[in-house]
């Protein structure tokens, strides 16, 4: 017996594995979207590795623009001055503006501090099996992050929320693209409500307007708030085409506004910012 | 203790270059899978054994970084590398057209027995694997029979 184990050892390490596997894999189906413990233990290892590896390529990057690349940069930092002392001058009229029409102590402290509603993370990966699933952020749990935090693109359209596993530094982010993402939203014009979920190709699908509900295209979609996860009132996407087949609900395609192959850098709202929106 | 250096670098290796990918443009993992690549290494210069092993510690990382069903790339890979390891020992796949084949028919394997356990758990995970993933076969038999012919040049100019 043990001679025979001796010779098959190798196949029987082999099984061993694929046994672990399919345990693996056959608890997930009983959890019903529960947590992977293991899953977080290997994410939790290993995404520091990839934070630094995406630190390192980061800071490379940084000596091309620092050393190599200073040829634009002072036509570039005109630019930007010009373009700063536009936006302060915006700023200051809108803080004018503002308080014209209500002129009390609560404006001043809510715009001194709307800059901690928020928090800016970096991407430092993305989804290895579809890239219109999810990202990798350099923000985790030590940033005060924590699941179904919402996640915005640089110009403030929907991009998706937190979901776990948040190590200490490192979060994952559930695009609107992927295909068990659900958002509620209300269509600007017509004010017709539905969910959002993504298609797996980069695009959404607006779902539960029924066959009889009128629709256009063009038609601006924003988040509803009904869904108690997305705050009401952010820009999620418009509707691109549209199609009654013979069934209760019509197809309607979606075009978010969030860009993935512009999302270098994100936005999260935090909890408490909520009222905010 | 070589091995053990030999795995981590490994792994390391693939998940350095996954991220550069990323960073390249954001499409480019789907293309060309690091870690799938780095199992076939092991299989052609480890055996068996080795590739299974690192096929399932690979197959586990790639999936802790996706959010679907943890532990089916994990299955997938350890199969696809012993089968690798198997077919390497009895068969000569070194020459770079050989190679090319062997990648490309191995990867195949590895998306069919993804996709039979994605259809079998969830039927919406098939079409949740990103049309990209389908070309994988090609683009990684094409970048893997190059890169593997260049270690073994550099093998050959170190000996």
């Amino acid at each position: 017996m043990l001679l025979f184990l001796k010779e098959r050892k190798n196949f029987i390490i082999f099984l061993t594995l694929i046994l672990f596997h399919l345990i693996l894999i056959s608890f997930q189906v009983s959890t019903d979207g529960k947590r992977i413990y293991f899953k977080e233990v290997i994410y939790s290892a290993f995404s520091p590795i990839q934070h630094g590896i995406a630190v390192f390529f980061k800071k490379i990057g940084n000596i091309w623009d620092n050393y190599f690349y200073l040829l634009e940069v002072q036509t570039k930092n005109k630019q930007m001055r010009e373009e700063i002392s536009l936006v302060r001058q915006e700023n200051y009229l809108l803080k004018r503006a503002l308080q014209r029409l209500k002129n009390t102590k609560d404006i001043q402290e809510y715009i001194s501090n709307i800059q901690d509603y928020f928090i800016i993370a970096r991407v430092i990966g993305v989804d290895t099996r579809n890239v219109y699933k999810s990202i990798n952020i350099d923000k985790g749990s030590l940033d005060g992050l924590k699941k179904d935090m919402v996640v915005l693109d640089k110009k403030g359209n929907l991009s998706g929320r937190i979901v776990e596993p948040v190590t200490l530094k490192e979060a994952i982010v559930q695009l609107i693209t992927d295909i068990d993402s659900g958002v509620g939203v209300i269509s600007k014009k017509k004010e017709l409500l539905g969910v959002v979920s993504g298609d797996a190709r980069g695009n959404c699908l607006l779902k539960f307007i029924t066959a009889t509900q009128i629709i256009e295209e063009g038609e601006e979609l924003i988040t509803s708030g009904f869904d108690h996860v997305f705050p009401q009132g952010i820009k999620v996407g418009k509707v691109v085409s549209i199609k009654t087949e013979h069934s209760l609900f019509k197809k309607v395609e979606v075009k978010p506004y969030f860009r993935l192959e512009d999302l270098d850098m994100v936005v999260i709202i935090l909890n408490d910012s909520l009222e905010f929106f | 203790m070589k091995h053990f250096v030999e795995f981590c670098l490994g792994i390391i290796i693939a998940l350095a270059l996954y991220t550069f990918l990323g960073k390249i443009y954001f499409s480019l993992p789907q293309l060309i899978n690091f870690f799938t690549l780095v199992v076939i290494y092991f299989a052609l210069t480890k055996g068996k054994i080795y590739a299974a092993c690192m096929g399932t510690v690979s197959g586990l990382i790639q999936d802790s970084f996706s959010l679907g069903v943890f532990g089916v790339s994990g299955l997938a890979k350890t199969i696809m590398g012993y089968s690798a390891g198997i077919i390497s020992q009895k068969t000569n796949v070194l020459p770079f057209f050989r190679n090319f084949i062997f990648i490309f028919i191995l990867i195949c394997v590895e998306i069919i027995i993804s996709l039979f356990f994605y259809y079998f758990i969830a039927s919406e995970y098939v079409k949740d694997m990103g049309f990209l993933v389908f070309f994988q076969p090609l683009s990684n038999a094409f970048f893997g029979s190059f890169i593997f012919m260049f270690l073994r040049k550099i093998k050959i100019f170190k000996s």
